[in-house]
């Protein structure tokens, strides 16, 4: 009976504060971009002339498939991360794909009309090679699949086994390619390395071997990377040492014929390894006896092999990029040369005889801020009259997608590298410049009352033409339909808005390109590539100097730290305009430890940068002199902290005077039991407005605001699951005390944490239960406060009061965050990014310690929720409905200006920006606020008021007639 | 708060015991809980397989989005084109196995998957863990409709106002008040017989004083103190002011 009242009693209360969006507000102020990743293999979908498709699989681990006339998805799978979804091979026949996954562990075919799947069976391990199409008589029935130690072949339409066999002398022979020319053979090519190539046949019917050769070539070391089979079957190899070209005719042969390069009248450049580029149109028939071969960065030749000649049938250079392409019978070559400096010219040329066809030029203007063109993936199609007509899709070093028609008309763009965005931040957009106009009026020194009377007269005029010149556009983009009103974001339009909904967000990329994105519309305001970005780099992004200090500009800064090494750069930059700043950053030649952002600023209202390097000294900037001597001044109260975590050490410094530090504390944790994993200090953007929780009795707990805490999780060494354990500690990351202590037994990361206000929330998952489990500590001072007026680390007599308490969370999760509103008013909700890909706002009342578990007054009068075990997951509470994101690898939240509501934006594959009210809108007029009704109501009382006036007068009138 | 945890954690771990002592034939993964998830580098690896239905929808329109996630994200299966699905290279252990779609709703299942391949589904319960409520395996999933993930509106209406209670509370004495008179005509001797006849009715106890009575007691009993209660009224600002 208790259980069922509590049950009701927590059915109310879960539908009073129920928070979701409602139907009207889908895409009124958020938005999704889908991304794929990084493009590994395309493929257009040639089998029917019509088709607008595009296929795509990525290094992300995703085969999705595109429109190629929008660019958007048509249907996107998502794999494992990790090399078990890594795609290895991906092959098209019809509307068939079929992909290899896992390094050979996996074959799937998917329909790429619905975007399912056809099939998928699990081959035995092994390393993956190579994998073909094969085909007999002009049909395509089979995959034939290599890998190092067996060659097997499998039917298109149902995935199962025709045969498998054992390649002969896999021990020594490295097989690295399969190749079939639709002869009912199946070819194996392997190599010794510096020894010879063996060349194994096998019967397409039984698999069994029908030829066996093995030929000398003790300059080879690599098949796939040096060799392409051409023609009716001949192996031509390039040997960059000799420089000649090898064949070798598979089917007869047993030697190889050698053409050296000279012959031809060529030459390799040298430190460049030749590439041979073929192309077979179908894999039942052998491949074109045409091919390309690279001999330098921006040099290529289309050659011709027949009867064991070469022929040169052109000479392309420059030439950065090649590919062939076959709209019906014909193949054709389209080939990218430099133009100019801001743009390159495509052509294309006929494969068989390497004559230019006309109207074929396009023109690809080159990104300043992008990278250089990577790859070229044509769609050549036949026009009406036969002739043939291309678009290609260039993909660059930034990880960008370009769709270009001719004559070079852009179709559209996909930023991929926006797939993984390594951190972000909210800018504050800048004034419009009337307002700017405005406020550099209060800048500037008085000069007399009536010229600043003056001036204040006419800034007012100009805000009057601006506000007339608004109201003329709503006027006028009021009669246009509403799809005609294209507001195109501009830098110049962009403006702050009266409550700084729209910010700009910065996003930094794995790649090294820099993105400003505007968060009212989603559209990319500017680009910024940054080349020679090590691969293993960690990015820090801090914003020195916002927008409110006109008219200094803003200021980000990114430290780019490569993670072996620990060397660093600086980029400083203007987060609204992209552009590189004036301000050059320091050399920074020795490795940098930890970076902080002081709330110090330079007379020029830079915040102050602190990097510490290996050897402990600290360097700043800005360092101007006005720097330095508010540091000297304030060197005494500034500490920071350093992690080493192979060490399992955790150390607190103290600045001096003269920019040296002095060691003032040190937390070893053993790293033969336990890892230290993350570490989360508060956000320094956070205000909490109530000091303390009023209790049910009216006397007041005060929360233990420390800005100083941090919450140290580690995890063990020991993973098994009797064993392992995760650990969390508070520690005063000032005097290095453990406030708190934590210990879960018999549960394992990974471990999501926030930390905020007086809070900490974590997740784990426990072994013990096989579940995921939140746990939340909650810090009190007590009854009283120690000193009110400020919080000093120093002096803290009293350890605060802990309180915890933990949940069954039904779903893992993949990122967390805690919303931020400008005042802290506004209760707080936890955003919790799930693997389905909903981003869940789970109110921080449900993780609360106090929450009771036999009700009473007291705790009826607080409103705490009593205790349940398990939380709920409500897809209400999904603040993106069904505009799911995938792999959420962080949530970002920043305050907007109004008190209500906080900006989100959750980033992993894709990017999904929105807003939430924790509290509702309590600031705000709601959306379906009834103005009709209200105004009608006035309008009748008002008339109502009139008409009995009227008629009390007549009656007075009449009163007094009588 | 740590007792209450406890005690089904003990009742959780006798059942667990029991219940792996009945089903399984092999303890030698441990007692309930005991089932690894630690990897194993030469351990088997087994396929979790079932369908997913969508009453009422054709296949195509949905399986492009659909997604199998074992255990958060651990292992990802796809769904093929006639709803079937097959999550390969599981290694033995027990598995919480969810078909995700934006649109629609499916209940997760877990499955126990022993050391020698053999599997069952149960439904999943995170409190207690080791309860089993058998599932049909291969797994056999049907949507139970499509997400809500929107709240309606509250949109005004006459009605609504109307049937309010408070304003149902207003109206209608007012009704009583104004119209009553107007309807009955109380000047009509026979009418007023018949209603003070209705009265004697409505009090089968003519020993309880009549409410009006009272009333009139009441206010005439007020009349006579009126006096104290002025002095008294009148008293009270003076000690406010005080």
């Amino acid at each position: 009976m208790e259980k069922l009242i509590l049950l009701c009693l927590k059915c109310i209360l879960l539908c009073s504060i129920v928070e979701a969006v409602f139907e009207d507000q889908v895409g009124k102020f958020d938005w999704r971009q889908q991304y794929v990743g990084k493009v590994r293999f395309a493929h257009f979908d040639t089998h029917m002339q019509s088709s607008k498709k595009v296929l795509l699989a990525t290094e992300n681990n995703v085969f999705a498939s595109l429109n190629t006339r929008t660019g958007e998805l048509l249907w996107r799978h998502v794999d494992m991360t990790g090399p078990e979804g890594n795609i290895d091979a991906l092959l098209q026949y019809g509307q068939d794909a079929v992909l290899m996954v896992g390094n050979g562990r996996q074959l799937r075919s998917w329909d790429i009309n619905v975007g399912g799947l056809n099939w998928e069976i699990v081959l035995d391990s092994g390393s993956f090679q190579s994998a073909c199409l094969v085909g007999q008589q002009d049909f395509v029935k089979h995959v034939a699949v290599l890998k190092k130690t067996v060659i097997s072949l499998h039917y298109l339409s149902n995935g199962h086994q025709k045969w498998v066999e054992n390649l002969p002398e896999s021990e020594t022979v490295d097989y690295q390619a399969v190749y079939s020319g639709g002869n009912g053979e199946v070819y194996a090519l392997g190599v010794v390395p510096h020894s010879h190539i063996a060349i194994v046949a096998y019967s397409l019917e039984d698999g069994e071997i029908i030829k066996q050769i093995s030929v000398e070539a003790p300059w080879l070391s690599n098949i796939q990377a040096s060799c392409a089979v051409i023609g009716q079957g001949m192996l031509t190899c390039v040997d960059s040492a000799a420089g000649s070209l090898y064949t070798l005719d598979l089917h007869e042969q047993s030697q190889m014929t050698q053409i050296p390069l000279q012959s031809l009248g060529l030459e390799v450049t040298p430190g460049f390894q030749p590439v041979l580029v073929s192309t077979q149109p179908n894999p039942a028939r052998p491949p074109l006896s045409e091919f390309f071969l690279q001999l330098g960065p921006e040099h290529h030749l289309l050659l011709q092999l027949s009867d064991g000649q070469i022929v040169t049938l052109r000479d392309f250079k420059p030439a950065m990029l090649v590919a062939f392409a076959t709209p019906g019978e014909k193949t054709v070559a389209a080939v990218m040369s430099p133009k100019n400096k801001t743009a390159c010219s495509l052509n294309l040329f006929s494969a068989e005889s390497g004559r230019r066809l006309l109207d074929t030029t396009l023109i690809f203007n080159l990104d300043p801020n992008g990278g250089k063109p990577e790859k070229l993936h044509v769609q050549a199609f036949l026009k009406k009259d036969d002739s043939v007509g291309y678009r290609v899709m260039v993909q660059t070093e930034d990880h960008m997608l370009t769709f270009i028609q001719q004559p070079g008309r852009v179709m559209w763009t996909r930023d991929e590298a926006l797939s993984d965005v390594v951190t972000m931040e909210m800018v504050d957009l800048p004034l419009t410049g009337t307002q700017a106009e405005l406020e550099g009026e209060f800048g500037k020194k008085a000069d007399g009352l009536l010229s600043m009377l003056l001036k204040r007269l006419s800034s007012q005029v100009i805000l009057l033409q601006a506000w007339i010149a608004h109201l003329w556009k709503m006027f006028y983009d009021a009669r246009k339909p509403r799809s005609q009103v294209k507001n195109d974001v501009t830098i110049e339009t962009l403006s702050r808005d009266e409550f700084n909904l729209q910010k700009m967000m910065v996003m930094v990329t794995a790649s090294g390109k820099l993105f400003g994105i505007d968060s009212k519309t989603g559209s990319i305001v500017w680009r910024h590539y940054l080349d020679n970005i090590p691969s293993n780099a960690a990015f820090k992004l801090m914003v020195q100097r916002t927008t409110a200090h006109f008219p200094h500009p803003p200021q980000c800064t990114l430290l780019i730290k490569d993670k072996d090494t620990g060397l660093a750069t600086l980029h400083v930059f203007n987060p609204i305009f992209g552009r590189k700043s004036h301000v050059t950053p320091p050399a920074l030649p020795q490795p940098i430890l930890q970076s902080l952002m002081l709330p110090l600023m330079d007379q020029d209202y830079a915040k102050v940068l602190l990097l510490v390097d290996d050897q402990y000294k600290v360097s700043a900037f800005p360092s101007t002199k006005n720097v330095l001597q508010q540091l000297q001044e304030m060197a005494s109260s500034i500490f920071f902290y350093l992690v080493d975590s192979n060490q399992g050490r955790l150390s607190g410094y103290r600045l001096r005077t003269d920019l040296s530090t002095e060691l003032i504390w040190e937390v070893v944790m053993p790293t033969e039991v336990q890892k230290i994993v993350s570490i989360k200090g508060k956000r320094p953007n956070e205000h909490v407005h109530s000091q303390g929780r009023v209790m049910g009795d009216r006397s007041v707990l005060y929360k233990y605001l420390n800005p100083n805490l941090l919450a140290v999780v580690t995890e063990s060494t020991d993973l098994h699951q009797e064993r392992s354990f995760i650990g969390i500690l508070l520690i005063d990351g000032v005097t290095g005390r453990i406030i708190h202590e934590a210990v879960q037994r018999r549960t394992r990361g990974p471990v999501h944490v926030v930390h905020s206000e007086n809070w900490v929330v974590y997740e784990y998952w426990s072994t013990k239960s096989r579940r995921n489990e939140f746990s939340v500590i909650e810090l009190y001072e007590g009854m009283e406060l120690y000193n009110s007026t400020v919080f000093s680390s120093l002096d803290r007599p009293h350890a605060p009061q802990v309180l915890q308490q933990s949940y069954i969370f039904p779903s893992s999760i993949s990122a967390m965050e805690a919303t931020l509103t400008e005042k802290g008013i506004t209760s707080r909700h936890l955003l919790v990014g799930l693997p389905s890909g909903g981003i869940l706002s789970l109110p921080k009342m449900f993780l609360d310690p106090r929450r009771p578990e036999i009700v009473t007054e007291q705790s009826r009068e607080e409103n705490l929720i009593p205790y349940a075990p398990e939380l709920l997951i409500r897809t209400e509470w999904f603040i993106n409905y069904n505009q799911t994101v995938s792999r959420v690898r962080g949530i970002y939240t920043a305050p907007s200006g109004l008190e209500s509501t906080c900006l989100v934006v959750a980033y992993g594959l894709d990017i999904y920006q929105t807003r939430v009210y924790p509290s509702k809108q309590f600031d705000v007029l709601k959306d379906d606020y009834d103005y009709m009704l209200i105004s009608s109501v006035l309008f009748a009382l008002f008339f109502a008021t009139m008409i009995s006036k009227r008629l009390a007068e007549v009656k007075l009138l009449n009163r007094a007639w009588r | 708060m740590f007792y209450r945890e406890r005690i089904p954690l003990l009742w959780v771990f006798v059942q667990a015991a029991v219940v792996v002592a009945w089903c399984f034939t092999d303890i030698e993964t441990g007692p309930g809980a005991g089932v690894t998830l630690s990897n194993q580098p030469n351990g088997d690896r087994f396929k979790i397989e079932g369908r997913a239905i969508v009453p009422g929808v054709k296949t195509q329109d949905w399986v492009s989005t659909a997604r199998i996630l074992v255990e958060g994200e651990e292992y990802v299966g796809f769904v093929r084109t006639d709803g079937s699905f097959a999550v390969n290279d599981v290694p033995s252990g027990s598995y919480v196995v969810e078909i995700v779609t934006p649109n629609y709703r499916f209940e997760p299942v877990r499955v126990d998957i022993t050391s020698k391949g053999k599997m069952r589904a149960r439904l999943v319960n995170y409190i207690k863990t080791s309860e089993v409520i058998r599932q049909p395996y291969p797994l056999q999933v049907r949507a139970n409709g499509p997400h809500t993930y929107f709240m309606k509106r509250e949109t005004w209406g006459w009605t609504d106002f109307l049937m309010n209670p408070m304003v149902m509370m207003m109206v209608l004495p007012l009704l009583i008040i104004v119209l009553l008179p107007k309807v009955v005509n109380t000047n009509d001797p026979e009418m007023r017989k018949e209603m003070e006849q209705s009265m004697n009715m409505l009090n089968p106890n003519p020993e309880l004083p009549d409410v009006s009575e009272l009333m009139t007691k009441l206010f005439s009993g007020s009349k006579g103190s009126s006096k104290a209660s002025s002095s008294s009224k009148g008293t009270r600002p003076a000690v406010k002011r005080r």
